[in-house]
């Protein structure tokens, strides 16, 4: 499976690529993220608890950050196990400023399911990804006001 | 009475199934201190186990235990398999997996609730390898290698010359040839694998409760793999199994998983698999590569074939296979009078679920090249497809026929069958009306298929899988027996025993017309008893219900332990009325004379005197009525020459199918479906046409519908009945079953197998159907499911390449 898109952000492009790879942010952003911890520097584990079609659980997983080009330009490598299976995952992001509080955010992904969420899921997988996209990147332009307010 | 075989009786099954008193192996109950099993399987394709982490998962409440590949490798043997390839079959991954699905790690718990979530809490580190789906690319060279040592992919190759091919193919007009692929598809029955098992220390033996339906060569595989003398693997099959088609075969590995499992962690367990377990990692037909080539005089005779047949046998080859290459060995060429035949088969190994029998077993992948191969014949000669099929046929006079291959059909008349079926599918009216519908953009089409149904395997056709010379290192496998047992009680009551382990096909009502007819007691008063206990009950290595094999052998046996006791009580009223054993005949529950009515003695009464005065039985006769007869039709290991008759009697299907497509959205309507069959004398009509139709409609899942679809990564995507179509009712079409009956002179009650024969043949009358509708459009189906999204693509392509032209 894979895909592309686009989204404009309210933020300027260092402060989107700030609050993008803040850890606390990641975690609010993220469907169903209950964990989000740094073990070293770009890569973190997370646990996601997550539903696709008849498949919900629990994912063990590692989010690792590579190809870093501050502030345009990274990419973000997933590998997740757990009761429902498996998922492997990369995507690129790239940003491009509009003006000081815009910045437009292109993304591509592929990803690949394996076992029981591949078996009963597959049907789903598309619309589960862009679901949990737009979802993200609602929650992530109210994390970059957060921000604001906080400065 | 007396005439009570071949009549429409409704099944005796009926009345406890249709009321929820049937007894499955969910409903025996389990001994006090049970464990529930969830397995832990693998969800990637191919890739090393690094390790496995279960301590979280003994920490929750109510777990008893949790068993991994490593625990139980020193207590088994890999299962062992009739072929020289060195493949290391065990029922849980050892250290490698090898296809999603494969148990990996298993829990028992208090109950399968607690048992399943502790599966969450096992961390399994795996290394990926790459893996391979594809057939013919497994055989490349550098193609990723399941099994290391054996160095390959290939499990079994052979190769086989019967007649004289090259003579055959020089002599020819034309050569025809085409490559053909069948998918891998399940059974679904709505019961799914189920399992008691308990060891017990103190005599290290195992009583497993399972609802397992044979071959019972299986026995002597899994006590093998267990490492125990086999009388200390007692197998008790439930009264009621709730469907099979052939799929519980394959549940041998998971009897000794429980087995070994309630060993180590020391308390009986149960495992009820789930649908998803099922679809993913139960069993499943062979997916098949076939180039078919035939060397064609220009008036559609053949005077030879050759085939080269990949058959793909998933992750390990297991027990029975590679048989789904060899069953139909003897009938490769159908209904069809060629003398030369070359085979080149290949079992290959990639990494999807490991297959065995289902309905039709191999039937369906010979029979799709062999019959689309006829239907292009006749479109390359210009020929109408009914003329090819008759100018091939085999004659009437020509049986008992032997095949290029070593068959020998029995008996049969496929001409009459034959001309039966255009007349009822009216043939040539619908050509005429065909021709007109194009003009008005239509799309019909008409489709034809005729095969032979084997039934009622020879135990030697396995051995077919090694050369003439490894078959000389072992004993020689032949035969193909059943045994039933046959007592009479005090009062003169009826018990028959039975080990032909039914999933529904009604085997008691039969077994119960047969002694019914013989000792003239009514067949509502007879007891059959279909539990098969390894233990306690007759029964052979061939014994189980596969290969259609009831009416052929089963009911032979049932047959010959009737005449057993029948003879027994005639001895017996002889000795009592003073007459002669020749002259006196059962009637209405009295034993009579002949030749002087005023000799009588009741049934019972003869039956009371070898219960209850076994001093008045004739000098030396044994006392009680209990009989065991074991039969075995003439059935060859195979010879020098590689010559065998895998098959004990062969039936004859013809179908007729007419469809209609719709232009623009490629949906396939079936507008009526024409089978006309001939298994000799049937002992049961009623019982056969529901058979028939169950085997019919599976044949349509295959042709139409059932797929278990792996990614080129060799990911599984149908895991439920979301996404795995089966047909349910409203997908059935008009049926119309006729029948034609030619005795088998090999079996005592002339009747032959059946039920699996439009399995076999629907797949491709329907192939052929959808073809001919599309003929205007030049295409050739040669894979299967036809989908609607198949014929769509197939008419858009066609449509853009008008569009460029």
């Amino acid at each position: 499976m894979n895909g592309k898109g686009s989204v404009t952000l309210n933020a300027g492009i260092e402060k989107a690529w700030e609050v993008l790879l803040d850890p606390e942010a990641l975690k609010n952003c993220i469907m169903g993220c209950k964990k989000l911890e740094p073990v070293n520097e770009n890569k973190y584990e997370a646990e996601v608890s997550i539903g696709i079609a008849a498949v919900k659980g629990k994912y063990e997983s590692t989010i690792e950050i590579a190809d870093v080009q501050k502030p345009n330009h990274y990419k973000l490598i997933v590998k997740g196990e757990g009761g429902p299976g498996s998922v492997e995952a990369a995507g690129v992001v790239d940003l491009v400023p509009i003006d000081d509080n815009k910045t437009e955010l292109n993304y591509t992904y592929e990803a690949e399911v394996g076992g029981k969420v591949a078996m009963v899921g597959q049907r789903m997988l598309n619309g589960v990804a862009k679901l949990i996209i737009q979802d993200f990147f609602k929650k992530f332009n109210k994390e970059l006001a957060k921000s604001e307010q906080s400065i | 009475m007396s005439k009570v075989i071949g009549k429409r009786v409704t099944r005796v099954e009926d009345a406890r199934l249709l009321t929820g008193q049937g007894k499955y192996i969910d409903d025996i109950g389990t001994p006090p201190n049970t464990g529930h099993v969830a397995i832990l399987r693998s969800p990637y394709p191919h890739a090393k186990i690094v390790s496995i982490d279960y301590s979280e998962a003994l920490e929750i409440p109510g777990v008893k235990g949790v068993v991994t590949g490593k625990d139980v490798h020193p207590l088994l043997n890999p299962f062992s398999v009739g072929v020289s390839a060195p493949v290391h079959y065990y029922p849980i991954a050892i250290d490698k997996v090898r296809f999603v699905g494969e148990p990996v790690a298993v829990v028992v718990a208090k109950n399968r609730y607690i048992a399943e979530d502790a599966l969450e809490k096992i961390k399994v580190k795996y290394e990926n390898l790459e893996p391979i789906v594809d057939i013919e690319r497994a055989l490349e060279k550098g193609a990723p290698i399941l099994h290391e040592n054996v160095g390959s992919n290939i499990a079994n190759h052979r190769t086989f010359h019967y007649g004289d091919v090259e003579k055959a193919f020089e002599q020819a007009d034309k050569i025809i040839k085409h490559r053909f692929h069948f998918p891998k598809y399940s059974a679904t029955p709505v019961e799914t694998y189920g399992i008691v098992a308990q060891y017990d220390h103190s005599s290290d033996s195992y009583t497993v409760h399972a609802n397992f339906h044979g071959p019972f060569v299986l026995h002597s595989i899994m006590a093998g793999a267990l490492k125990i003398p086999s009388n200390r693997l007692r197998i008790i099959i439930p009264k009621d199994i709730g469907g099979s088609y052939g799929i519980k075969a394959g549940i041998f590995p998971y009897i000794v998983l429980c087995s070994v499992v309630s060993r180590l962690v020391g308390c009986p367990v149960k495992w009820i698999e789930d649908r998803q377990e099922h679809l993913a990692a139960s069993s499943s037909c062979t997916d098949r590569v076939t180039y078919i080539e035939a060397a064609v005089k220009n008036d559609g005779k053949i005077l030879g074939l050759k085939m080269k047949m990949i058959d793909n046998v998933g992750a390990y080859i297991r027990a029975p296979e590679p048989a789904c290459l060899y069953r139909n060995h003897a009938n490769t060429t159908g209904a069809y009078d060629i003398p030369n035949l070359m085979i080149d088969a290949y079992a290959v190994m990639t990494n999807k679920l490991p297959t065995g029998l289902i309905r039709g077993y191999g039937g369906q992948e010979t029979y799709f090249p062999l019959e689309r191969i006829m239907q292009i014949i006749s479109d390359e000669l210009k020929l109408e497809p009914a003329e090819v099929i008759r100018r091939n046929l085999i004659k009437k006079e020509q049986f008992p026929y032997r095949t290029a291959s070593g068959g020998v059909y029995d008996s049969g008349d496929y001409e009459k069958a034959f001309d039966l079926l255009l007349k009822i599918g009216k043939y040539d009216e619908f050509r005429k009306k065909q021709a007109e519908a194009r003009k008005r953009g239509k799309l019909l089409g008409v489709g034809l298929a005729v095969i032979v149904e084997p039934s009622g395997s020879n135990m030697g056709y396995i051995t077919i899988a090694l050369t003439p010379e490894e078959r000389k290192a072992g004993l020689p496998k032949s035969g193909c027996s059943e045994a039933a047992t046959i007592s009479m009680d005090p009062m003169g009551n009826v018990n028959v025993r039975i080990s032909t382990t039914p999933s529904g096909q009604g085997h008691e009502t039969v077994a119960s017309q047969i002694v019914s007819e013989i000792l003239g007691i009514p067949h509502d008063k007879i007891n059959v008893v279909a539990e098969l206990d390894t233990a306690t009950s007759a029964w052979s290595i061939a014994s189980g219900s596969y290969s259609s094999r009831f009416a052929s052998l089963g009911s032979s046996a049932v047959y010959y332990a009737a005449h057993k006791v029948k003879n027994k009580l005639i001895k017996i009223a002889a000795h009592f009325l003073k007459a002669k054993e020749e002259d006196l005949t059962i009637e209405k529950g009295n034993i009579v004379s002949k030749t002087d009515p005023s000799k009588s003695i009741s049934v019972k009464r003869v039956v009371g005197s070898a219960h209850w005065n076994p001093l008045s039985l004739p000098e030396g006769m044994e006392p009680g009525i209990y009989e065991t007869a074991y039969y075995t039709a003439q059935a060859e290991p195979p010879d020098d020459q590689d010559l065998i008759n895998s098959s004990v009697t062969y039936g004859f299907v013809a179908d007729l199918v007419t469809v209609e497509i719709d232009p623009e959205t490629g949906d396939i309507h079936i507008l009526d479906y024409f089978t006309v069959h001939d298994a000799g004398k049937l002992l049961n009509p009623l019982i056969v046409d529901g058979q028939i139709l169950g085997g019919l409609v599976h044949g349509l899942g295959g042709a139409m519908y059932e797929e278990l679809v792996y990614d080129e990564k060799g990911q599984f995507l149908t895991g439920s009945f979301m996404d795995y179509l089966c047909p349910t009712a409203p997908e059935v079409p008009n049926v119309t079953i006729k029948h034609i009956e030619t005795s088998s002179p090999l079996t005592p009650l002339g009747a032959k197998g059946l039920g699996e024969g439009n399995t076999m043949s629907a797949p491709v009358v329907i192939a052929n159907a959808v073809n001919d509708a599309l003929k205007p459009y030049g295409v050739t189906i040669d894979s299967l499911p036809v989908t609607p999204n198949k014929v769509w693509n197939i008419l858009n392509q066609s449509k853009k390449q008008e569009v460029s032209s």
